[in-house]
């Protein structure tokens, strides 16, 4: 009749479970380099659908993309840099190789970053979440990110050197975005795990889903379409035009929400109102009361 | 008289000693007898200690409640029909939804002083139960729901539930993301009912979940049959109080066959009228800086949305919690199911809680042996089993309330939510012993004190000559005088001339 | 009664006017009154400034500013008057006991019963048929109330509207096919014409999650189910029905928004943690010629929370 608890077990299939994501999604991409896998066949309300690969002269991947959003790998030319800053920042757990051994040689404790594309990297690094503040926790928290922009490019360039992969690195072009599908979409979407004001939450198993607040629009549209950690991935089942909404909606009304009422409470709900209401209203007015009676 | 030239003198000479109210009185009491109850109404005491005007605050959140409540009936569309918005919330502009969503999107937006308006009838409405809650702790801990006001505590308890069912049927009306969950919940629960959940459901929502007119049904319960019922019930507990005349705690002069205060007019009612102003204005200045229930945000419900980190209003907060940390029993066997799971936590828990709370006089009348009537209140210290019990089951409740943000708290701690959720089960039994035990020493403690601090009445102790040793109580020494003044007889105006006293025994006013 | 303008006022009886107990509660009776007088000029400009932000269609916390503010300090103000100006007291009342006599009480029961048995005695019939009338009254008068408000729950509660060979749809009514999901994606669909109806909504979604790129078994005998790796579970949670559009992909657990039940998708959608009592009911699906999602045949029990009927 119990039921089981997070017994050792459990534990173990968790963190193996960790291990094998990256599996899945080298698998996935391996098998889908031929062409652009998230970029949707189907047309979207009458506008131009295309996807216009961009090459280089040796056939490697560019960019590519529509008038919602633009992908683009970083020049193949950044890889040597790229592998210098790896081999100092991330090597110590994910390996000299980034096939997620590490020179200790416990295989499968860190992720193997190979073949998990540009977009992917760019996230993690960009963010702030790697390198990681605690290696060991079960979700890396989202920080002021200790590389700059370029070299988060240079380190992503010499991965998908390695071996290439989807997606490249987007850029939202957000002017046309229709912000109200971007809010029907958050909350079809996302609002399950990120709460519809965006607040973020914890989740099962010391995972959490961390705020939408002050995510600069590329990494919103990257974690769409990558689906980092715990976050599924959103591939064909969201178009290009569609993430342009939903990266126009986070990056507007959930970065400054009209609180036409007064201050948000945090956008936590009932159950801020419910302190605010008690502590605030029935304690002051108790407090009010005590002035206005005798005390004998 | 007719040669008489009229004056203003005269003229005023002409309407008596008081003026016109003096006429107005005549005539009124001619007609309607008003005189003597009216007198009597305005000379009657109260009682004015601070803890008697918690139950004021629920009072006149009540009234502003209705208040606004009225000015929202008028722009509100309880209707399942769908529409387009096109207003000024740009995010829903072009989004379907319902007549009911859309008409409070555009009561908070586009009518002037529609947002304080449903703020403040929010922000009253938690203030409501809340005040409910405190005024009945004061009661229950002071005992003053002894003989002969076990009615008025039952009164009150069926305000309590129905102050909370209204409210959950309120916020449920604008048909957002985060009420319409808490209503598929609701849904879930009665339908979790033995034998006849399912036939409750469909009847009060008119079919399979969605329903059909669901709004229409919780906008009549919520707007004309619970207030209805709610007024008549207010008006029965201020009439039994204003009757059978409110308790007070001993001391000063008060005794049980006394009332000792301040006369209802002019200074009770100076009092109470400014603390309707006062905590209708803190409400307003609630509802001004800080924002309740922002529908906006939320977007308009639909059955297969939902959002995280969703909780119902604080007063139904028990529930969720009571929710979240029971164990998945379910029952399933012989062609049934009886899902445990809900039926305890939302049902069975709250209905065996409810029903011992009016149950209560009748307990304590039987564990007590004790039939008197009782004007006078407990200090709670000086009754520690009743208090330590009272304490248990607030305690109980609110862990159960906290039960009910498992994930808000697992987020602010950073610990694991499973983690959060064991440690919540623990607690929530855990607690009331501990409430229990600790109330239970500090009440004896207190007890001690106080007998401690007291003066015991001297006496002095002389001898007769006879041998005899007599006992006689000492004057009071400078230390124990009080330097209040002793209660006397609100002043009254009469002319001189025997009162009357009728045979009947109904109350006679003796001045 | 004398005519009015013969009438003399009458006298204060039981205290004398300069009694300390008629005296104002406070100390300094001018310094209070001056400072009330302030509280109440104050709140007089707030209830005038909501008239005017109201007037001028300022913001809505310019109006609860000003009418709490303008509120507050007349309630202080009427309240400290009542406090500090008037008389101090205490005054005391009399309790009487609400109680009559014995013999009122012996009166109104003897009045009761005696008036009661003359009626009823030696009229049993009639009084038996009116009483029966009333009660069967009273009976049938609940009926429209009761019947007209619902239908008694039958098949709704049992079936959805997959059917054998729906399509599967996202919201919008497109059909999904077997290249829209990389693995680790997730998506909500109904059955082909359900999307957009409240039924639809709220008992037919679906959770679609990609688990694998090859055929996958979450149970003995569901071999089929899971076809390209797509798995679907009903999305209406088995607790209290709140949609489970949760999803994490490296956990491999459904989670409940509501109350954290959890499922793991990879063996049926057992609860893992939680309130929850059953597995999500699973979607046997397959892929036809064209590589459109399809469903098998409907769910094989009812989705959503128990109930008394659910065998």
């Amino acid at each position: 009749m119990t039921r089981p608890v997070l017994s050792r077990l459990g534990a173990t299939a968790f963190v193996a479970l960790l291990g094998a994501a990256p599996v899945l999604a080298l698998a996935t991409n391996a098998h889908a380099a031929g062409k652009p896998p998230y970029q949707t066949t189907r047309k979207n309300s009458g506008t131009p659908n295309s996807s216009q690969v961009v090459t280089n002269s040796q056939g490697q991947v560019i960019s590519y993309g529509n008038r919602a959003i633009t992908y683009a790998n970083p020049s193949p030319a950044l890889a040597q840099l790229g592998r210098a800053l790896f081999l100092e920042n991330c090597a110590t757990c994910h390996g000299t190789e980034a096939n997620g051994v590490p020179a200790s040689g416990t295989a499968g404790a860190y992720p193997d970053l190979v073949g998990l594309g540009t977009a992917t990297i760019d996230f993690w690094v960009e963010s702030g979440r790697m390198p990681a503040a605690n290696p060991r926790a079960v979700e890396a928290v989202r920080r002021v990110p200790r590389l700059t922009h370029d070299q988060a490019l240079a380190i992503a360039a010499w991965i998908n050197s390695l071996s290439p992969a989807y997606p490249a690195i987007p850029t939202v072009h957000l002017q046309g975005a229709n912000v109200s599908d971007g809010a029907t979409l958050f909350a079809l979407n996302c609002a399950a795990c990120h709460t519809i004001e965006g607040t973020g939450d914890a989740l099962a198993f010391s995972t959490f889903s961390p705020s939408m607040r002050h995510v600069p629009a590329t990494q919103v549209a990257e974690a769409i379409r990558t689906g980092p950690g715990n976050m599924p991935r959103f591939t064909g089942n969201l178009s290009d035009f569609q993430v342009r909404d939903i990266v126009k909606y986070v990056t507007t009304e959930i970065e400054h929400p009209r609180n036409p009422g007064g201050f948000g409470l945090g956008g936590l709900g009932p159950v801020a109102e419910g302190f605010v209401g008690l502590a605030l209203g029935v304690g002051l007015l108790a407090l009010v009361g005590f002035w206005v009676g005798e005390r004998q | 008289m007719s040669d008489v030239a009229v004056t203003k003198r005269s003229q005023r000479r002409a309407l008596g000693p008081y003026g016109r109210v003096g006429k107005t009185i005549n005539e009124l009491d001619e007609r309607l007898g008003i005189a003597k109850g009216g007198r009597s109404f305005l000379d009657k005491v109260y009682p004015d200690h601070w803890s008697f005007l918690l139950g004021e605050i629920a009072l006149y959140s009540f009234i502003v409640i209705l208040a606004t409540g009225v000015f929202l009936t008028f722009y509100y569309t309880p209707s399942q029909a769908l529409v387009t918005y096109h207003g000024s919330y740009l995010p829903l502009d072009g989004q379907k939804m319902t007549e009911a969503y859309f008409s409070s999107v555009n009561l908070s937006f586009a009518v002037r002083g529609g947002l304080l308006m449903r703020q403040m009838h929010h922000w009253a409405c938690d203030i409501f139960v809340g005040a409910i809650v405190v005024h009945m702790a004061r009661v229950f801990f002071t005992g003053a729901f002894r003989k002969p006001r076990e009615l008025n505590w039952t009164i009150g308890l069926t305000l309590l539930i129905l102050a909370i069912v209204n409210g959950f049927l309120g916020y449920s009306l604008p048909d957002d993301l985060v009420s319409g969950t808490g209503i598929r919940i609701a849904y879930s629960i009665i339908e979790s009912i033995p034998l006849v959940g399912s036939y409750l459901a469909f009847w009060i929502f008119g079919g399979n979940y969605p329903g059909n007119g669901v709004f229409q049904r919780f906008y009549v319960a919520h707007v004309l049959l619970v207030p209805l019922i709610m007024i008549g019930l207010v008006s029965a507990h201020m009439f039994l109080m204003f009757r059978q005349k409110h308790t007070q705690f001993d001391g000063g002069g008060r005794t049980e066959d006394n009332v000792v205060g301040k006369p209802f007019f002019p200074v009770f009612m100076a009092k109470t009228t400014g603390y309707l102003l006062i905590i209708t204005g803190v409400i307003a200045l609630l509802s001004a800086f800080a924002q309740v229930n922002p529908i906006w945000q939320f977007g308009p419900y639909e059955a297969a949305r939902i959002s995280y980190a969703v909780q119902p209003d604080w007063y139904m907060g028990f529930l969720d919690g009571a929710l979240r940390i029971w164990p998945s029993w379910t029952f399933h066997s012989f062609g049934h199911t009886i899902p445990f799971e809900v039926f305890i936590p939302a049902v069975l828990l709250p209905g065996v809680i409810f029903n011992l709370a009016f149950a209560w006089p009748a307990l304590e009348r039987r564990f007590t042996h004790d039939d008197e009537f009782h004007n006078l209140l407990d200090r709670p210290s000086n009754r520690p089993k009743r208090t330590a019990a009272g304490a248990a089951l607030l305690a109980f409740l609110f862990m159960l309330f906290v039960a009910s943000s498992t994930d808000v708290l697992a987020n602010f701690f950073h610990v694991s939510l499973n983690t959060v959720l064991i440690a919540m089960r623990v607690l929530v039994v855990a607690t009331p012993f501990i409430a229990y035990l600790v109330t239970y020493k500090i009440c004896k403690e207190l007890q001690a004190v106080h007998n401690a601090g007291r003066r015991k009445t001297a006496n002095i102790v002389s001898r007769t000559p006879a041998g005899e040793y007599v006992a006689t109580p000492s004057p009071l020494y400078p230390d124990d005088r009080h330097d209040k003044l002793e209660p006397t007889p609100v002043p009254d105006f009469i002319s001189t001339g025997s009162p009357e006293v009728t045979e009947s025994g109904v109350r006679t006013v003796e001045r | 009664m004398k005519p009015d303008e013969q009438r003399e006022p009458v006298h204060l009886r039981g205290l004398s006017a300069d009694d300390p107990h008629l005296q104002p509660a406070s100390a300094h009776p001018e310094r209070a009154e001056a400072v009330i007088a302030v509280t109440l000029f104050l709140g007089l400009l707030g209830v005038a400034g909501f008239g005017a932000c109201y007037w001028v269609n300022a913001a809505p916390w310019t109006l609860g500013a000003t009418l709490g503010g303008g509120l507050t300090f007349l309630g202080i103000g009427m309240a400290a008057w009542g406090k500090y100006l008037m008389p101090r007291g205490p005054f005391v009342e009399e309790r009487h006991s609400l109680a009559a006599t014995d013999e009122d009480r012996d009166a109104l029961a003897g009045a009761i019963v005696q008036r009661g048995g003359t009626l009823l005695k030696r009229r049993k019939l009639i009084g038996g048929l009116l009483g029966g009338g009333l009660g069967v009254f009273s009976v049938v008068a609940i009926f429209p109330l009761l019947r007209s408000l619902g239908p008694l729950p039958k098949g709704t509660l049992f079936h959805t509207d997959w059917k054998k060979g729906s399509y599967v749809v996202d919201q919008t009514g497109r059909r999904v096919s077997v290249g829209d999901l990389a693995v680790g994606s997730v998506m909500t669909v109904y059955p082909e014409g359900a999307q957009d109806t409240d039924r639809g909504q709220a008992v037919d979604a679906t959770v679609l999650v990609r688990l694998s790129n090859e055929d996958f078994t979450t149970q003995r005998g569901r071999e089929t189910w899971a076809p390209m790796g797509y798995v679907a579970y009903s999305k209406i949670c088995t607790h209290l029905g709140c949609p489970v559009g949760l999803y994490e992909q490296q956990l491999q657990l459904l989670v409940c928004p509501c109350h954290q039940s959890m499922f793991n998708v990879t063996n049926g959608a057992i609860p893992q943690f939680g309130p929850a009592p059953r597995p999500l009911p699973q979607l046997p699906m397959y892929i036809d010629a064209s590589g459109f999602l399809r469903s098998q045949r409907g769910y094989d029990q009812p989705i959503g929370p128990g109930f008394w009927e659910r065998s």
